[in-house]
């Protein structure tokens, strides 16, 4: 019944279930009781959610220096002068981002590469936000002298840190990873922030 | 379902990829020796504390313990054997390796449980070997292109470098055309049913011989200058795309790696 696409002559009710099932993580049990709560939620709630969910893809935007997800162009982090300028953090997620904000421990600026090498997905480096990057180093933010790349610590990340270290080498620029201690094959979405936060500390560079 | 089937398969296995299911699962495809491609539902490995994270990573042999689902399989154990560390310390071997794995994945039909006697073995073998010579620094073109032509021929798609794919006559290597559609070389009379079929250096064409006569050590004694190993890289991935009808990303990342660190030197 799930896997029904959807069409008009569903119900309401039966689009909304269909909707929320099409979102990551949400099975047709969950699907259903977020469309009931809905239902019984007041009218306000649901316009307050409907009109959340057309806002973000009309104002959200990409910051044109790291790439993350902002609804200023460049963002706040990027236009925050307490910033170290010397050390950017590349991530493959603007999650990624958040997750390393919350250790405390990193005071540079970030680069969002959305996404990582995966030949077996199909994604090689000119899918990434790699062009990108390189335009920053090369003007805006040349005083950059250290790339950590926080890439997710498993073969896609580890082939994704060692070309941007081949990359970035003629630029003078030193390029580290996150230190082991990140279980390999986790996502750094869940890592513990005392983990991730020595992680970035004992940070080690890449040949 | 027949009675026959086992209800688990404890079995080695290479991990060729995998591929993220809901929030914290993963779907990966294992490649073993009597089974062929598997996929099955690794569940939670997504998460720090899963016993499975880590031992499951493409690019590794693992031992794994595979309980049979209704679809998927279920991975219920898994250990890492071999990481083969020697492929970590160069780009160049990372990405030959990576694609590695994306060819036989390629080129490896998945099986159901009811194939339980397909024979993998040669090609789990071959995979094996091949990653290994990577690993402790055999040259990434050398063990490519041995590892390319023994797939080739275990899946049946055996390329023909001495005779005309056509009509058989024997072909001169000073003056030979090949055809990666046709698989192989093409005379000159039968040019015209293989019109795509362009001029192959004469020094590729006898490489491309010994390689396949092997052994491995007979291939290794060529001397490969880079615009020889370029001439051999080009014919065998004009070969591999042909042969698996599809762009291939990891080709195409070995020629990116190795121009980053042109520009870099
Ligand atoms: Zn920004």
């Amino acid at each position: 019944m799930q896997d029904r696409p959807p069409s008009s002559s569903s119900s309401p009710i039966q689009r909304l279930i269909e909707a929320f099932n099409r979102l990551p993580g949400i099975g047709p049990k969950s699907a259903q009781r977020l469309a009931y709560y809905i239902l019984r939620a007041p009218a306000d709630e649901a316009r307050d959610l409907s009109a959340a969910l057309v806002e973000v893809k009309e104002r959200v935007v990409l910051c044109s220096r790291c790439q993350d997800i902002t609804d200023q162009d460049p963002c706040r982090i990027c236009t925050d002068a307490s910033r170290d300028p010397a050390v950017l953090c590349v991530i493959e997620e603007p999650l990624d981002l958040r997750a390393i904000e919350r250790t405390n421990s990193f005071h540079g600026r970030f680069h969002v590469l959305h996404g990582v090498i995966s030949p077996s997905d199909g994604i090689g480096p000119d899918d990434l936000k790699i062009a990108e990057l390189l335009v920053r180093l090369n003007g805006p933010d040349q005083e950059v002298r250290e790339v950590i790349v926080a890439t997710n610590p498993n073969l896609e990340g580890e082939a994704t840190a060692m070309y941007l270290a081949r990359l970035l080498g003629p630029l003078g620029i030193k390029v580290s990873r996150l230190a082991r201690g990140l279980p390999s094959g986790a996502d750094l979405e869940y890592a513990d922030d005392v983990t991730l936060g020595r992680a970035l500390e004992f940070r080690q560079s890449v040949e | 379902m027949p009675a026959r089937i086992p209800r688990v398969t404890h079995t080695e296995a290479i991990v060729l990829s995998h591929r993220r299911l809901g929030d914290a699962d993963r779907i990966v495809t294992f490649l073993t020796p009597h089974r062929g491609k598997v996929d099955a539902v690794a569940k939670g490995v997504l998460r720090p504390r899963s016993k499975l994270a880590g031992h499951l990573e493409p690019l590794t042999r693992v031992d794994v313990l595979l309980a049979h689902g209704r679809s998927l399989d279920i991975v219920t154990q898994a250990q890492m054997l071999d990481g083969w560390p020697g492929l970590h310390i160069d780009l160049d071997r990372l990405s030959s390796a990576m694609y590695l794995l994306e060819v036989t994945d390629r080129l490896t039909l998945d099986r159901g449980h009811g194939d339980d006697n397909l024979d993998a073995a040669p090609m789990y073998g071959l995979l094996n070997a091949s990653l290994i010579r990577l690993a402790r620094g055999d040259g990434t073109h050398l063990a490519t292109r041995t590892f390319e032509m023994a797939l080739l021929e275990i899946s049946g798609f055996r390329p023909e470098w001495r005779h005309c794919v056509a009509c058989d006559t024997p072909i001169d290597t000073a003056r030979a055309n090949w055809s990666s559609l046709a698989g192989g070389v093409v005379c000159p009379e039968c040019q015209h049913i293989h019109p795509e079929a362009v001029a192959i250096a004469a020094t590729v064409l006898k490489v491309l011989r010994v390689i396949q006569n092997g052994p491995y050590e007979e291939a290794a004694r060529v001397r490969l200058n880079p615009e020889l190993a370029a001439g051999l890289e080009a014919v065998m991935h004009a070969l591999m795309r042909a042969t698996t009808e599809r762009a291939l990303v990891s080709a195409q990342f070995i020629s990116e790696a190795r121009r980053a660190g042109v520009a870099a030197r």
